[in-house]
């Protein structure tokens, strides 16, 4: 009998010494989405969350993604160039060049495709790519995991994101598309302006904004959406200041790059490109698919006398056969001095996205 | 012995209630409801039209239609609401135009309107249920973020004008209208819902050809190239969509 209580103790014991099993339930996310805004699709296997948001982040600006550990996204998606490249092409880790100009993260999560072509149908699936290209990061995500599953650090931040310790790549580009979901810009002096026009109760600071919006801006947000002014608003309007399609807006006559036409292999998309919001466009140049222009002045001139004609230009291209909406001098400045209403400061320097 | 005599003779009896009990009536299953959509497939005179392909307008310019959009709104039959809202976008959604589960019974004629009335037509665009297709992310482009509110129809296209045999597409036709007063009714009767065996269609088509050559009222693309909201632009925007509404038709 004593024997029998001797093993029951025991057993009990080597029970009650069994290691507890971690959990951790992550924190919803909760989007700040302006009230003008549209409802952002979240893909129901990647939810927001706290965790995932700050993993994302992290590894955002994290340099162990390339091949040398010297570049992270934030290497041609840079804060204080609206998410962009100041460059005309990016440079990779090997030297090499891009042929297209890095595009600017801004309220990407409203995109219905990605890259200036749009061979990427998620962000997510988006994300994945840049690491892998040669041109680019050059790394493979084999390595780079391997990498960030022996960093304890990671490991902890992946596991209270994802709640396993059995991570690859996906879930690396679920977090980093979690993060990218929260770069929202919608604090412009456009979007009192664009509020104002619709109707919609402007906030008692959004009043003070509206208070500041300038005659010339006003003039040229008229021009900027007239049909016989700049006619610029049929492929720049609404919220996100961008409509998702794709378009030759009649850079060339012949293509070097076929854009869209590459992907699709449809010769009715050769020579589009995704159109670009141009929120944030002071700080996101240089321009176009491959930046070939610097200034707005050189893209404002652009859209006035140097559209060339197509096969596939947009037809909502007015006056293309005169090679633009000619504007004069004067429109083109109230046109320049609209387009700076875009610029979004709180965004561009909102901590909570800075390398952390 | 006994007992267990008692015990099948109990048990016997038990049997006997139970299989005398009388039958509970059968569960009515009432009918699935069906599946009814409603296409349009655009033509051009006898032949189907698709994006980007040319035709010879009635003037004999070649023309490539780009893009085809409009928007039907407040479908239904009498109290029967059929839809809120459609959006056709041949480009992007091919012939589908709209669908509901439902009874056809219920659906044996559909009134909608041609565009969108005033009604809601200067709402906010975020303002409505997110699965509309007047939620500002669905209406993409259809929309004009000042007050006029939503584009009802949107034609584009290339002409080729000059008939030398050269293929020079080089002059662009844009005809968006919208505004209140161009706001049109369709309807449909008698509506013979096609079995498709999988649910019931309503086959429209839109003749592009028609439209551009509706009797009193043709288009001449070459004169006639651009209709926006501009006001001296009210009298084509006012044929356009009434040619438009004529062109529309059951299959």
């Amino acid at each position: 009998m004593r024997f029998l209580l001797f093993i029951f103790g025991f057993i009990v014991l080597a029970l009650s010494c069994e290691k507890d099993k971690v959990s951790h339930v992550p924190t919803p996310y909760v989007l700040e989405i302006p009230s003008h805004f549209p409802v952002m699709q979240i893909p129901e296997n990647n939810p927001m969350t706290v965790e995932g948001v700050a993993l994302g982040r992290k590894l955002f600006y994290e340099k162990q993604l390339s091949g040398d550990n010297t570049m992270s996204c934030a290497a041609c998606h840079s804060p204080a160039n609206a998410f962009s490249d100041q460059n005309q092409f990016s440079e990779g880790i090997d030297g090499v060049l891009g042929t297209r100009n890095s595009m600017a993260l801004i309220n990407v999560g409203w995109n219905q495709f990605f890259f200036w072509d749009g061979r990427a149908k998620t962000l997510e699936e988006q994300i994945l790519l840049p690491v892998e290209n040669p041109v680019e990061m050059h790394d493979n995500w084999a390595s780079v995991m391997a990498t960030l599953k022996n960093d304890v650090t990671y490991k902890n931040l992946f596991f209270e994101a994802f709640q396993t310790t059995d991570i690859d790549s996906t879930h690396a580009a679920k977090a980093i598309a979690q993060f990218i979901r929260t770069m929202i810009s919608g604090s412009s002096k456009y979007d009192v302006m664009y509020k104002t026009e619709n109707n919609l109760p402007l906030t008692a600071f959004e009043q003070t904004v509206y208070a500041t919006v300038t005659p010339e801006e006003t003039a040229g947000y008229d021009l900027f959406k007239s049909l016989n002014g700049a006619d610029c608003f049929h492929c720049h309007n609404g919220p996100l200041m961008q409509v998702q399609k794709f378009s030759n807006n009649g850079l060339d006559a012949t293509f070097t790059d076929n854009g869209r036409g590459a992907v699709t292999g449809n010769p009715n998309d050769m020579g589009k490109f995704k159109v670009p919001t141009l929120r944030n466009v002071e700080y996101s140049g240089p321009y176009m698919h491959d930046g070939r222009f610097g200034t707005l002045d050189e893209v404002i001139e652009q859209y006035s006398s140097g559209i060339q004609m197509s096969s596939t230009i947009d037809p909502l291209i007015e006056f293309a056969n005169q090679g633009g909406v000619q504007l004069d001098a004067f429109e083109k400045d109230l046109i320049k001095k609209f387009l700076l209403t875009l610029t979004d400061e709180a965004f561009i320097n909102n901590p909570d996205f800075q390398e952390p | 012995m006994r007992a267990l005599k008692q015990l099948v003779i109990y048990c016997l009896g038990a049997c006997l209630i139970t299989s005398c009990k009388p039958d509970e009536p059968e569960e009515i299953t009432p009918p699935c409801p069906d599946l009814l959509s409603v296409t349009v497939q655009p033509v051009f005179g006898g032949e189907t039209l698709y994006l980007d392909s040319s035709y010879q307008t009635p003037e004999g310019y070649d023309i490539q239609f780009t893009d085809i959009k409009f928007y039907l709104q407040d479908v239904r039959n009498g109290l029967n609401l059929f839809k809120d809202a459609a959006l056709f976008d041949y480009r992007l959604r091919g012939t589908n135009l709209m669908e509901r589960v439902g009874d056809k019974n219920d659906y044996v004629s559909l009134q909608s309107n041609l565009g969108v009335s005033a009604l809601v037509n200067h709402n906010d665009p975020v303002g409505f249920d997110p699965a509309s297709w007047l939620y500002i992310s669905n209406s993409n482009d259809m929309h004009w973020d000042w007050n006029p509110g939503y584009i009802f129809v949107k034609i584009e296209a290339k002409v080729d004008t000059i008939q030398d045999g050269n293929s020079l597409f080089d002059h662009n036709v844009v005809y968006h209208v919208g505004k209140d007063e161009n706001l049109k009714t369709l309807s449909f009767t008698d509506i013979n819902w096609v079995d498709i065996g999988s649910g019931y269609v309503l086959p429209l088509k839109l003749d592009m050809f028609h439209f551009l050559n509706v009797g009193a009222s043709p288009i001449d693309v070459k004169t006639a190239f651009t209709s926006h909201s501009l006001a001296g632009q009210e009298g084509l925007s006012e044929q356009i969509i009434s040619n438009f509404q004529e062109s529309l038709t059951p299959f």
